[in-house]
């Protein structure tokens, strides 16, 4: 037997170890109810402290080689822009007092959306509050499309949090570790958004393919759909806020799994592979201003007022309805003959209070109550059928 | 190339390094592999982790050392992505084990040689991924054949370069 062991050692660790690997994989798996296999999306303790031990080697170099390229790329920069740094910031001031004159229409056209929608009660998402973060490094997998954020739960960054650049929608956070982050990006086989195609409003589920381009499945096949459409997010996720830019259109094609079925290929707005600065959107509440606020309040202020206006209108009438004199003498004592489980202020129909008496009218007509119903006269086939009356409330 | 004897790793000097060089070429490695990718567009054309996994299971001739030494690897290059954490601990423990076994048998000075195993490994340790995907897991896991490919000239032509680079800080019993 130890002859075996020491002739087999190699083999025998090299079995060892593989087999230890495949118990923990086993353990990461598991069966959706459509019968196919998946990632446990969230991580079991030991794999997050793997997970987490892994980060913290790696992170702290590639935020030193981060910040020192970043350095060199200023500088270079910076020294390249001074030297036009005059002719541009003329450009630039006209361009300013260009864009103010626009600003002040478009802020008043946005200042009046927001209020029409805050009055209207949409549960619409705003970006309110975002977090300026670097992207220091990737996963160093070509199959998994992640990358890393210089911030991370110390800075306010929680899972499922969108990641965006001012072009378009990045990912979102998947993992979150002190001082940094893991986010997924939209071009990777299990991420997922929901989108909408701007002009045919049709909507879908944003993934990666294999090779890492971002494609909407899950489509019935469409002749609207077009290259060159524009992709925006549709909100449903509850990751990415309504309207965001995704991209736009470059081709379609058949789901090779479902007939019927077309994906659509989608070019990111924002540039995947070069992401140097994101942001995170860290606070998605309804953002309303003091002046939407005293708009608000007002609004409720008018609507307690007049439902105080009408609930005093109600009193009033029944106070009068009160004080009327009815068809019904409230003198009358209650019948004696009613059963104990029934209830005075309902009496069945056999119990009703007797019509009141009416004086004999001098020259009664055919509406007059207790008339017989007089044969019509011979007035003409043409001659309509007196309608039915209902009678009023 | 020259085929040996299993007693020929005894003949041999048996290398060995400082742990300095152990774990500043092991971090250096995971750290780049890391890095480096987020400048090239996102393409990883390369495998750092495995060069330098299968460089000191060549140089070593320890089957044993490169089996441990790729699951290290391999399982901390897992935790940095969204996928299982052990698929490449599996890939690399094998391709770190041959590389041993292979370094016992035969004259691994020669660059050329060397140059062509990591060739070898790094394509048969792509196999060994998508193999474990498909067929352990059961999930989706396409082979991109060219890619596979492009990354393994990659990590070839890294290790005719820094293998020479790592063979002057070796120690000689």
């Amino acid at each position: 037997m130890d002859s075996f062991f020491a002739r087999y050692r190699n083999l025998l660790v090299l079995l060892a170890v593989v087999l230890a690997q495949i118990i923990g994989l086993a353990v990461q798996v598991r069966r959706t109810d459509s019968g196919r296999n998946t990632l446990d999306p969230r991580d079991p303790t030991g794999v997050r402290l793997i997970r987490l031990w892994a980060d913290a080697v790696v992170t702290p170099p590639e935020q030193i080689f981060h910040a020192t390229r970043m350095g060199l790329v200023g500088l270079w920069q910076n020294y390249i822009d001074l030297r036009h740094a005059r002719e541009q910031n003329q450009e630039l001031q006209k361009t300013i007092d260009r864009l103010r004159l626009e600003q002040a229409s478009l802020l008043e056209d946005a200042r009046q959306g927001q209020r029409l929608q805050a009055l209207l009660d949409f549960q619409q998402k705003y970006i309110y509050k975002t977090l300026a973060a670097q992207a220091i490094g990737s996963s160093g997998n070509d199959s998994s499309k992640v990358f890393y954020l210089d911030k991370g739960s110390s800075d306010g960054v929680g899972r499922d949090m969108a990641v965006i650049t001012p072009d378009g929608i990045v990912g979102k956070v998947r993992e979150v570790f002190p001082h940094s982050a893991q986010v997924l990006a939209i071009n990777d086989q299990t991420s997922g958004a929901g989108v909408i195609l701007e002009t045919t409003r049709i909507r879908g589920i944003l993934r990666g393919d294999a090779v890492g381009r971002p494609q909407i499945i899950g489509i019935l096949a469409d002749q609207r759909i077009q290259p060159g459409e524009k992709v925006l997010t549709a909100g449903g996720d509850l990751v990415f806020p309504r309207g965001l830019p995704v991209g736009e259109v470059v081709r379609v094609q058949p789901d090779p799994d479902r007939d019927s079925f077309i994906d659509v290929i989608v070019k990111p707005a924002a540039h995947l592979d070069q992401l140097d600065e994101v942001l995170v959107i860290i606070s998605t509440a309804p953002r309303i201003s003091t002046e939407q606020q005293q708009d608000m309040a007002t609004s409720e202020a008018l609507k307690g007022a007049e439902a105080a206006a009408i609930k005093q209108q109600q009193r009033a009438s029944q106070i009068m309805a009160e004080r009327l004199p009815g068809l019904t003498d409230p003198n009358v004592p209650p019948p004696a003959n009613l059963t104990p489980g029934q209830d005075q202020a309902t009496p069945p129909a056999a119990l009703a209070p007797a019509a009141p008496k009416l004086l004999r009218p001098l020259h009664p007509d055919r509406f007059t109550p207790g008339a017989k119903p007089q044969p019509p006269q011979d007035k003409g086939p043409s001659t309509p059928a007196p309608p039915e009356r209902n009678p009023e409330p | 190339m020259r085929v040996q004897g299993e007693n020929y790793r005894r003949d041999l000097g048996i290398r060995s390094y400082p742990f300095l060089v152990y774990a500043l070429v092991t971090l250096s490695a995971l750290v780049l592999q890391a890095w480096l990718p987020h400048f090239l567009h996102g393409h990883t054309w390369f495998d750092l982790p495995l060069i330098v996994t299968i460089y000191f299971a060549l140089s070593r001739r320890d089957p044993i050392q490169g089996t441990i030494m790729g699951a290290g690897m391999g399982i901390f290059e897992d935790a940095l992505t969204n996928h299982a954490v052990g698929v490449s601990g599996i890939a690399k423990s094998v391709a770190g084990f041959l590389s041993g076994s292979v370094g016992v048998r035969i004259d691994v000075d020669n660059f050329i040689v060397r140059a062509l195993i990591t060739f070898l490994l790094s394509l048969l340790s792509g196999a060994i991924y998508v193999l474990i995907y498909r067929v352990l897991l059961g999930m989706d896991q396409e082979w991109r054949g060219l890619h596979e490919l492009m990354k393994a000239v990659g990590s070839s032509a890294i290790a005719m370069v820094l293998f020479p680079l790592l063979d002057m800080t070796q120690i000689w019993d």
